[in-house]
């Protein structure tokens, strides 16, 4: 029974890196690159909503994390525009996930936020299941399926999918690459932040927990490929449920570890490729 | 000696002497100096991966750690002689580096990005976790000093003496064929194997040549302060050393000296330390929009036609 409520507990986690997931591979399938700062949106997110609380809470947080997304959709599109490599975006996102560490230390001081909402746990078969469980399933799931309305019954979509599969074709064919790119970065501070909401319900958030979200969201969003939003959310469950289980079984700091390990051994194994996504010389 | 490759060398010596000079002994500028110095050679390992092969590593800082961790352990726990720990302290990040990269790099550089990255915050965890070994959230202090520069002074000409000599080899590196393969490799790695050029191999060597230098910076790092821990050399420091090297041009040889004196120059006066990290990353972002290239990297000539 406690490997059921490890497995419980890993599954709630494992939503919030679900959700960072989806656009961290949007993006690397829509302009080849990879934004480190992902985990770093939804830190602020979280809290955000901890300081100013309610309904307002919420908007603020997912608000300003668009915001903060918007500077890495405007830097993705100048630094196309000059001709750089896609490290340029990397590097300048590394830059915006310190400078939030950085201002979030400043701001909200280094002491963790949690919060609570319910202190019954429901009872299933025997299992604590925290009611929490719900309503981030009930979110998760609703994104995803949101996502794939969006990429597949929508013009943005087809727009999307089509500067996926080359960038130059989608241009000459008359969409505004620059335009799709910029709104899919939009997307993931959005996703960012709903994330962060629901993190902030689930485990907490301290100031320098960015870096450790992104990772454990890009190893999720590698995990079963980058094909769709319903794998990297997927990979999210999983991540989420090795990383309670590790948490349970090893000591916390093995636990954090595991899932790095995970992320290398899928990178020597080549997972990180568009080419097996879109096909061709992306 | 015809290709000029030593003008930079001989302008770096005027430039060390001169410095010396104008400082003469005094304690804060000396201990600035040096500094300068081993931000300077993590600065130039980032021209090294970054500016010359293309390899964005943002774990330059850890390479640094481990160095410096490794000479911590040896000489205060072991009772080694700094001197017999400085090979250690180099190679065995270069050791770390190697595998790493030659793993990851067979598929693109953003892989080995990312991978970086992981390494970054494996080590920092594995430091703090580290027990006895790695004396835990505490570190390792008591580290002895170098025999050779038992003062602030002689220390300070010894790690401009190390940066001297690393400038020298790496200018010879990037006139030789492996020179002309990396820049090539950058541009259109297809091209390179073409050309016949091993491309994962030397990607990777040029990684653990770059930790090895990161090494050697967190060998004097250790030996000045006589401590560290793992707040010592952070990701944050990594990232700083990258706005080092993309201030003064990554691409050119110099250039990362220069970043480093012009960024810690400005910061030494920052006033909070928790705000510092805002700074770098505002600053880096400004860098990469305004100037790509940096400072030593920007084109005098062709502004002036412009303006």
């Amino acid at each position: 029974l406690q490997v059921a409520e490890f497995i419980v507990y890993g599954l709630l986690l494992g939503v919030t890196y679900g959700l960072l997931a989806i656009p961290i591979s949007l993006l690397f399938v829509a302009t080849g690159t990879v934004d480190v700062a992902v985990g770093s949106y939804a830190v602020l997110a979280g809290m955000l909503v901890a300081v100013i609380g309610g309904p307002l809470g919420i908007v603020a947080a997912v608000g300003s994390a668009v915001l903060v997304a918007s500077i890495v959709g405007g830097l993705s599109v100048k630094l196309n525009r000059q001709g750089n490599d896609h490290l340029s975006l990397v590097l300048a996102s590394f830059a915006l996930a310190t400078f939030l560490e950085s201002f979030a230390l400043t701001v909200f001081g280094k002491d963790p936020f949690i919060r609570r909402s319910f202190t019954q746990f429901w009872s299933v078969m025997g299992v604590n299941v925290n009611p929490q469980a719900a309503i981030n399933i009930g979110v998760g799931t609703a994104f995803v399926a949101g996502t794939y309305l969006l990429l597949y019954r929508t013009s943005w979509g087809r727009d999307m999918r089509a500067s996926a599969v080359s960038m130059q074709a989608a241009q000459l064919a008359g969409i505004a690459v620059r335009k799709v790119q910029f709104s899919t970065a939009l997307l993931s501070g959005l996703f960012a932040g709903i994330a962060g909401v629901l993190i902030l319900y689930t485990s907490g958030v301290d100031y320098a927990a960015g870096m450790h979200l992104t990772l454990s969201s890009f190893g999720a969003a590698i995990l079963f490929g980058l094909q769709g939003p319903l794998r990297g959310f997927l990979g999210g469950l999983a991540i989420g449920v090795i990383e309670a289980l590790g948490a349970g079984y090893l000591n916390s700091s093995l636990a954090n570890l595991l899932p790095m390990c995970f992320i290398f051994v899928m990178l020597a194994t080549g997972r990180m490729s568009r080419e097996t996504v879109v096909g061709g010389r992306a | 000696l015809s290709d000029g490759r030593y003008v930079p060398v001989a302008a770096l010596g005027a430039a060390i002497a001169l410095g010396a000079l104008a400082i003469g002994k005094n304690p804060v500028w000396l201990d600035t100096a040096t500094v300068i110095a081993i931000y300077g050679l993590l600065a130039l390992s980032v021209g090294l991966s970054y500016g010359q092969a293309g390899i964005l590593s943002v774990a330059q800082a850890s390479f640094a750690s481990l160095g410096a961790y490794a000479t911590a352990i040896l000489s205060a726990r072991y009772g080694w002689s700094p001197y017999a720990t400085l090979p250690v302290s180099v190679l065995l990040p270069a050791l770390v580096a190697y595998p790493l990269a030659v793993v990851v790099t067979r598929l693109q550089p953003l892989a080995l990005a990312i991978a970086t990255l992981v390494f970054g915050q494996a080590l920092d965890l594995g430091l703090r976790q580290g027990g006895e070994l790695t004396g835990g959230y505490i570190g390792i202090s008591g580290i002895p000093p170098v025999s050779i520069a038992p003062t602030p002074f002689a220390y300070n000409l010894m790690c401009w003496g190390v940066v001297l000599l690393v400038v020298v080899l790496y200018s010879n590196l990037l006139h030789s064929p492996y020179g002309r393969a990396l820049r090539t490799i950058r541009t259109d790695a297809l091209r390179a194997t073409a050309d016949g050029v091993n491309v994962a191999h030397l990607r990777s060597a040029t990684l653990a040549l770059s930790a090895g230098m990161a090494g050697t910076a967190g060998w004097l790092y250790a030996h000045q302060i006589s401590y560290v821990g793992p707040d010592s050399l952070t990701t944050s420091l990594s990232l700083s050393v990258l706005l080092m090297g993309v201030v003064g041009g990554v691409r050119t040889l110099l250039g990362p000296l220069l970043g480093a004196a012009v960024v810690t120059l400005m910061f030494k006066f920052l006033p909070y330390q928790e705000m510092q990290g805002m700074f770098f990353g505002a600053g880096l972002i400004a860098v990469l929009l305004l100037a790509p290239n940096g400072l030593l990297g920007l084109q005098w000539g062709r502004m002036k036609a412009a303006a």
